[in-house]
């Protein structure tokens, strides 16, 4: 009877849409933090432009989007300038500080953000942009029309992701960055030309922030300051992961995302925020190298 | 052409003889910024000597709401332009001097006290974000500045919080739900769900509404407060649900634009009736919005359009010259705001105080106070949206309200409230001066 009462009592609805709520917000961020990640695990550098460059991407996918009318190219050509743009930005302003206190290179990119983000404000101006959606299409989920397109989101994040692992797993210069992350003195000694793979692992990240700009923007707006609604959540998901750690962020990034949504269940969705940052410190205190990274033998 | 110009001899002079010395590039630098520094001002040519009148103006141009305090700006600096090009104030020019709060309190408190102590302003006519206003009012009534806030709507700034050093020349919470409650309650339904930015200014609104709403006959079922720049308000407004007739939103900026585009996603805005604060449907917006603001029902002091009581020729001058303005700094040509139009009239009111008044500088601070006290703004080219009174008792000015649709992507009027009929009892007391 009283176990009866108590299924009675859970909003199975609830939990449900939550579910489904923090997988999508799980994936874009897992998009974003992978990115993020892989520049702090191959160059040991903190990102802090990386909200800047998802920003970029949404405008480039604006324009696009206003001179070709397709969605789909627009999302491939803002990743790829954006990539470009990265690896620019990697050659002039990071790459001269290799080597250096890693202070150097927070203050770099942070200057670097700055910049982007009031070169965006008055390149493009105050007023928001509207990226359309490729489809408008809805799915009833209990008392709401849940739109498909947030589900696709979830689906193309785990497609770039995906893609993403099996270039590092299998494709040449995907061993050359992992052998760079694993051991940058040895990995220039078997001829791995590792100042490029630094370049090219920033571009990569650039373009992942750009294609979840794109992907995420039809959802808000864009404007100049889209990225900062990210990119701390996306610092969080890196730390609670592991450090440079790829599988461990994108672990995190859904199991913050989800642990956010089932909070919202049953306090405030504003106070069901803090528990990321919860997780932040109890992961910084007692298992600081991650979760999600397996512990030595 | 290739290198031989390096053969010649201006050329063997300038860059191999040693006359280019880091020395002289230096030298010829500070020379060159001490020249431009002598240029006359624009207003210098046109004034002669005349001292000008500082007049200090903050808003967010960098940060969070930093799209709005450009629109501001555009609003304010256009007041002062056409004031100089008129004569000036009482036979001076005014020197308008822009400061970036970041959208940060602390930062804007900062540059409030330089403005006050470095720059030594005037006066001032600015804030945009509520809670950065509350933050700097206590610097103004300490150093004894007029304080012309000019888009800032918590509540408390003209009641609990008020000082007599402080005015605010648009309106405020309580007059627009005294305004826009009967209507809800009217025409769109009697139970309303609340959905606020969860910020002083959203939370002091939502208090004057849900009053309101009450007083109409209506009931709050329900309300739910999102954070300020929440990207993904979903988990929010899943839990929006139950039986009640309206979704009350109380949101501007970005927030406005990322409620409006996901309380669609979601299908709030079929199943129940969508309204709210006007900021959410701003000119500014729209563009990002699309047609997911369709059918959307808010109120605002101010709309861009050419009908009903802005079809003036005040106002379309006015309408004309901030579209201009606006279109210098967004190249998509944005339609005026409410933020345009509060701050080009605050600038305005302050020139009316200081003439009446024959403001000098701070020491007759107090004479302006009083020429500002129940002034009385009729339409004219200075107050091209028409009359209101700047009450004497609280500094609190009720400006015409307009109730409005979107329909086809622009605003539609359905009903105008006179100002006076916007009044809400004052709750303030001033400290003794």
């Amino acid at each position: 009877m009283e176990l009866t009462a108590i299924l009675y009592s859970i909003p199975w609805d609830q939990i449900l849409i939550q579910t489904i709520n923090g997988i999508v917000t799980g994936m874009i961020l897992a998009l974003i933090a992978s990115g993020l990640t892989l520049i702090f695990g191959i160059m040991d550098v903190v990102n802090f432009a990386h909200g800047e460059l998802f920003m970029l991407g949404a405008y480039i996918g604006v324009i696009v989007l206003a001179t070709t009318g397709n969605f789909w190219l627009a999302l491939l050509i803002a990743t790829l300038v954006v990539a470009l743009l990265g690896a620019a930005i990697q050659i002039v302003t990071l790459r001269p500080l290799l080597g250096r206190d890693p202070l150097t290179t927070i203050l770099a990119t942070f200057g670097v953000s700055l910049i982007l983000q009031n070169y965006a404000l008055w390149q493009f101006g105050p007023v928001a942009r509207k990226i359309q959606e490729p489809f408008t299409g809805h799915f009833t989920l209990f008392y709401l029309e849940y739109p498909w397109y947030r589900l696709v989101i979830a689906g193309l994040s785990a497609a770039i992701i995906g893609g993403f692992w099996l270039f590092l797993k299998h494709g040449k210069y995907g061993i050359w960055i992992r052998a760079t992350t694993q051991d940058r003195v040895m990995a220039q000694a078997m001829g791995i030309p590792v100042p490029w793979v630094h370049t090219a692992a920033f571009a990569i990240g650039a373009g992942m922030a750009a294609a979840s700009g794109v992907l995420f923007g039809p959802l808000v707006g864009v404007n100049h300051t889209m990225g900062l609604d990210w990119v701390l959540k996306a610092f969080i998901v890196v730390v609670v992961g592991g450090m440079g750690n790829l599988g461990g962020s994108i672990a995190a990034a859904i199991f913050i995302s989800l642990l956010e949504a089932y909070a919202a269940i049953w306090v405030s969705p504003a106070q069901a925020v803090i528990v990321s940052f919860i997780v932040l410190i109890l992961t910084l205190l007692f298992r600081p190298t991650g979760l999600f990274v397996p512990t030595p033998k | 052409m290739s290198e031989k110009w390096k053969e010649e001899d201006w050329a063997q002079g300038v860059w191999y003889s040693g006359k280019v010395t880091r020395r002289r590039v230096v030298g010829w630098g500070g020379g060159a910024i001490g020249a431009l520094m002598l240029v006359p001002a624009p207003w210098r040519a046109a004034f002669g000597q005349a001292k000008p009148y500082k007049i200090g103006a903050i808003n967010p141009l960098s940060g969070a709401g930093a799209a709005g305090g450009k629109t501001a700006l555009v609003g304010v600096q256009m007041a002062v332009d056409r004031i100089n090009a008129m004569g000036g104030v009482n036979g001076r020019p005014i020197e308008l001097i822009v400061a970036d709060d970041e959208s940060k309190p602390d930062v804007g408190r900062r540059k409030t006290s330089k403005l006050v102590d470095e720059d030594q302003i005037d006066a001032h006519v600015g804030g945009f974000l509520s809670n950065i206003c509350l933050a700097c009012m206590p610097v103004w009534e300490e150093a004894k500045i007029v304080n012309m806030i000019s888009v800032c709507l918590d509540t408390t700034l003209t009641t609990t919080k008020c000082n007599r050093y402080s005015f605010r020349v648009h309106d405020y919470a309580p007059a627009q739900a005294v305004a826009f409650a009967p209507y809800l309650i009217k025409s769109l339904g009697k139970k309303w769900h609340i959905a606020y930015a969860d910020y002083s200014w959203g939370q002091s609104t939502r208090d004057a509404y849900a009053q309101e709403i009450k007083k109409a006959g209506g009931e709050i079922v329900e309300t739910t407060g999102i954070p300020l720049g929440t990207a993904d308000m979903t988990p929010f407004l899943s839990k929006v649900t139950g039986q009640f007739d309206g979704l009350l939103g109380i949101f501007f900026g970005k927030d406005g634009v990322t409620i409006g585009n996901q309380a669609y996603d979601l299908g709030l805005t079929k199943r129940y009736k969508w309204a709210g604060d006007g900021a959410i449907a701003e000119s500014t917006n729209l563009p990002a919005l699309g047609n997911k603001i369709e059918g959307f029902v808010g109120i605002n002091r101010y709309i861009p359009i050419q009908e009903g009581p802005f079809n003036t020729p005040e106002h379309k001058k006015f309408f004309d010259e901030s579209k201009a303005r606006l279109a210098k700094i967004d190249p998509s040509g944005p339609l005026p705001d409410r933020y345009v139009q509060s701050n080009y009239e605050a600038m305005n009111a302050l020139r009316v105080g200081m003439e009446k008044s024959k403001f000098r500088g701070r020491e007759d601070t107090m004479k302006l106070i009083e020429a500002l006290e129940g002034l009385q703004m009729k339409l004219s080219d200075d107050f091209p949206t028409g009359d209101k009174l700047l009450r004497k008792d609280d500094h609190q000015a009720f400006p015409l309200q307009v109730i409005f649709e979107i329909k086809d992507g622009k605003h539609r009027i359905i009903e105008t409230i006179p100002g006076d009929k916007t009044l809400f009892p004052p709750a303030c007391k001033f400290a003794s001066t």
